[in-house]
């Protein structure tokens, strides 16, 4: 792909991931509310809620006021980044540039965020915070790793745009890897974004929101921001990883079809959120090491072709 | 007669040392024993008889016999007697033998009794400050009689922090509260954590005591106490309202009528209803089921609109007077009191069904708070605490009062003491309330609903009353006096017993169980004691200080 086009790209697919996070995060609210007997705020809240915030002074506050700053812009930095490599129902920008590996940095990267986040602020809920947060992601990133793998055995390639195409299933039909990896995905998917039930690092009740409590005004805005648009990244992540089909269709039909698949996940983690409490850090951690050691499983079958 | 029948064994026990009885019904029984036995004859009560432990109260009496007096109440729940151990205190200094080695529950009330009316309880384990702050002077006690109610003593140091007990080796501190969501009131608990497990605790709270016993005592009269004494609680304050009014009722040998009696009885449980939805509600949102708490508070707001139709308040329903109440229910309320029932009951069992099959909110709860039969016994707990873990008291049954005789109704118990226990208790009695009003609206027959009373009533009488609220006994003890006020009147509210638990409760957990462990007492504190205000132009912050801020209020009203 040319140099040239790298640029233009980037910013379609992240200004779509900026435009759209909100109001996906809108419509979680508005089935939230409407699954517990209320009316919800309007579709478009998230949008006014950014602005009010990004309206906001600016307080310098925590132990290290430019590690936390730092932390905030680094955190939305990177989700953007993100953006440009994923297919948001096109191609994928920066294809040449990076490959599988970096897609897995650059996700762990955001947990690091959160992790300096928390130690910016330097509170004993802040510090708890991220040690939960430190778990999951220890716990949670090789379950992507290994659906990622596993699409790089079946295609033989690191490159993105052949691992990002459906790739756990092998060209000539549904191998045993790939239909687990889809279930363990499934089935881990609200760690990933950070929803009830695995929303422990946060945990409002408990930690009042952890990492995040001495956030406020615009930099809460940028943290805020970046965890709508992690919903969307790993949805559109998902669907392009295991449910590539249509994707195909010619402009229109297969970029909508695209989001609307995206929609439909975004429906699914509202309805879990909604319907679950909260799960201890130590019964999460049990759940993922379930997870991962099927994942494993997995893994050993796609390495003998399977 | 089951009153003379424990006397009798006290007196063959203890022979010369009790000193004399009183017995003005057959279910209460006040014995003054001789100082120096106190703590055997308690002893006795406590485990040979198996008395449960209610509270400890000081008092100054010595503008009328010249001592200081301290008495222990202790409940036979099986045998429906309360009983009280009172002894006289000989003042320059007031000293008592200690009881808390030989019944653990007395703990806070006796550090009460030394902080507020300055009795030593000798031989206390842990004689630390509980209700005054650490600021306030020495020898300075609010509830005698020669302090007035509004008596700020000589240097009292407002800004003093409190002196903490040291961190056992290896913990952190985690400090929660006074202000922490979860938290709607202002209580501080220092948590030492090793890793994300709890080891212990150490529980500062009273900071916001408003000292409403001592205003009764010296400027309210017999019949503003009920009002002031529904602002105890927000959420119970009914219990408050209907056990004052009752204990000075028992003190003097009064009775409301009958239609007064059924009357409380609908209002008490009204209340409860209120409270057992709110307090689900809280706990699954606690556990991170923000479904179900949205859902408990929708079901739960037609009982605030029929509460306000009835009183005029959604809450505070001002309903007692001593010798009655001061509402009628009309057909009309009453119809639609029926109809609100009737609907709550139908969603309430649909939450229930969801809820207790629920397995998520099955694992965050059951094993988790545990508080065994051992516990609710050295402890002293009650309510739905003493239920969960399978003791069966109720003193809506064990000590009846109002029209609780007159109707049917199950004491509802579980077994293994856990928060889950606690919720399956508290979302069962709901449909037990609904049966007990739907009896009350049908068995309550027209008449008049307070009593005249023309005379001034006696003094230096003892009375007490026992009433189930929410979250387990609210006990009262009132000792009648001069000017148409109380002498002493000392309020027990549930949560002073429940709470002093909640560290054992604790032990050993996650960091994660202790919002929902603590919220599992369903714990009620007190409110606001002060605020801060920033000017935006100048960027200076004020801090109110409760002064300042009581001065504001008055000058508002």
């Amino acid at each position: 792909m040319n140099i040239l086009w790298i640029i233009p790209g980037v910013a379609v697919n992240a200004g779509l991931v900026l435009l759209v996070a909100p109001l996906c995060e809108g419509v979680l609210r508005k089935v939230t509310a409407v699954v517990q007997s209320r009316r919800g705020p309007p579709l478009c809240q998230p949008y006014f809620d950014l602005l009010k915030l990004l309206a906001k002074e600016d307080l310098e506050s925590g132990e290290a006021p430019v590690v936390q700053r730092a932390a905030a812009y680094l955190s939305l930095a990177t989700v953007v980044t993100v953006a440009g490599l994923v297919p948001m129902g096109l191609g994928i920008p920066m294809n040449g540039v990076g490959d599988v590996i970096l897609l897995i940095y650059l996700l762990t990267f955001c947990g690091i965020c959160t992790l300096l986040a928390g130690l910016a602020a330097g509170s004993t809920y802040s510090i708890i915070g991220i040690s939960r947060e430190m778990m999951t992601m220890i716990a949670l990133e090789p379950l992507f790793a290994i659906a990622l793998l596993i699409g790089v055995l079946h295609t033989q390639s690191f490159r993105l745009d052949a691992v990002l195409k459906g790739s756990v299933y092998s060209a000539d039909g549904f191998p045993w890897s790939g239909v687990i990896m889809v279930g363990v995905m499934l089935l881990s998917f609200q760690a990933f974004v950070q929803r009830v039930p695995f929303d422990t690092s946060e945990a409002e009740t408990e930690l009042m929101e952890g990492p995040l409590m001495e956030y406020s005004g615009p930099k809460l805005a940028l943290f805020k921001y970046a965890q709508m648009a992690r919903l969307v990244i790993h949805s559109a992540l998902f669907v392009a990883l295991f449910v590539p089909w249509g994707s195909a269709f010619v402009f229109p039909v297969g970029w909508l079809l695209f989001w609307a698949k995206v929609g439909v996940l975004v429906l699914l983690v509202t309805l879990v959120a909604a319907t679950h409490a909260r799960y201890r850090i130590d019964q999460a951690l049990h759940y993922f090491a379930g997870l991962l050691l099927v994942a494993l499983a997995a893994l050993v079958l796609a390495a003998y072709g399977y | 007669m089951i009153a003379r029948e424990k006397l009798n064994q006290l007196k063959e026990k203890f022979g010369p040392a009790i000193q004399r009885a009183d017995l003005p019904g057959e279910d209460r029984l006040f014995v003054f024993v001789e100082p120096s036995a106190l703590k055997e004859v308690c002893r006795f009560v406590f485990r040979d008889l198996d008395g449960r432990y209610i509270t400890g109260i000081g008092a100054d009496d010595r503008p009328f016999s010249g001592q200081f007096m301290v008495a222990h109440t202790f409940a036979f729940d099986r045998e429906h007697l309360l009983c009280g151990i009172l002894v006289f205190v000989p003042p320059d200094p007031p000293r008592v033998e200690s009881i808390s080695d030989a019944v653990p529950a007395a703990n806070w009330a006796e550090r009460e009794f030394r902080d507020l009316v300055g009795i030593e309880p000798v031989g206390h384990a842990h004689p630390k400050r509980l209700v005054l702050p650490d600021g306030w002077p020495e020898g300075a006690h609010p509830l005698r009689k020669d302090v007035p109610w509004n008596a700020v003593p000589e240097g009292f140091d407002d800004e003093r922090e409190f002196d903490f007990d040291e961190p056992p080796e290896g913990c952190v501190v985690v400090p929660f509260g006074p202000f922490h969501p979860t938290l709607d009131e202002p209580a501080h608990f220092r948590l030492y954590v090793e890793g994300e497990t709890v080891r212990g605790c150490e529980y500062r709270g009273f900071m916001v005591h408003r000292g409403i016993e001592k205003l009764a005592e010296s400027v309210l009269t017999y019949n503003e106490i009920p009002v002031m004494a529904e602002r105890i609680c927000g959420i119970c304050g009914c219990v408050h309202n209907v056990a004052y009014a009752q204990a000075v009722e028992s003190a003097v040998g009064l009775r409301a009528p009958p239609r007064a009696e059924f009357l409380r009885t609908l209002m008490l449980e009204l209340e409860r209803l209120h409270s057992h939805l709110l307090w689900v509600g809280l706990a699954c949102h606690i556990v991170g089921f923000d479904t179900l708490f949205m859902q408990s508070f929708r079901i739960r707001e037609p009982v605030m609109w029929i509460a306000e139709k009835i009183t005029g308040n959604r809450k505070t329903y001002g309903l007692c007077v001593v010798g009655g109440v001061h509402r009628d229910l009309t057909p009309e309320l009453g119809a639609e009191l029926r109809q609100v029932l009737d609907r709550l009951e139908a969603e309430w069992r649909a939450v229930t069904a969801a809820v207790l099959k629920d397995r998520n909110i099955q694992k965050r709860t059951c094993g988790i708070g545990v508080a065994d039969r051992k516990l609710v016994k050295e402890a002293a707990l009650i309510g739905p605490m003493a239920r969960a873990a399978g003791v069966d008291i109720d003193c809506r049954r064990d000590h009846p009062y109002a029209a609780y005789d007159r109707v049917d109704f199950e004491v509802i118990t579980a077994e293994d003491g856990d928060v889950w226990s606690r919720i399956v208790v508290r979302a069962n009695e709901v449909f037990e309330s609904i049966k007990i009003m739907r009896q009350c609206l049908e068995k309550m027959e027209d008449g008049p609903i307070q009593l005249s009373i023309q005379d001034e009533l006696p003094a230096g009488r003892l009375g007490m009353s026992s009433v189930e609220a929410p979250r387990g006994e609210a006990h009262h003890f009132v000792i009648t006096g001069e000017n148409n006020r109380p002498r002493r009147w000392r309020v027990r509210a549930p949560t002073y017993q429940n709470l002093q638990a909640v560290p054992a409760m604790i032990k050993d957990q996650q960091l994660a169980d202790m919002t929902i462990s603590l919220a599992s007492i369903d714990p009620c504190f007190s409110c606001t004691d002060r605020l801060e205000t920033v000017d935006l132009n100048s960027g200076t912050t004020k801090v109110w200080s409760a002064e300042e801020l009581s001065r504001l209020a008055r000058w508002r009203t």
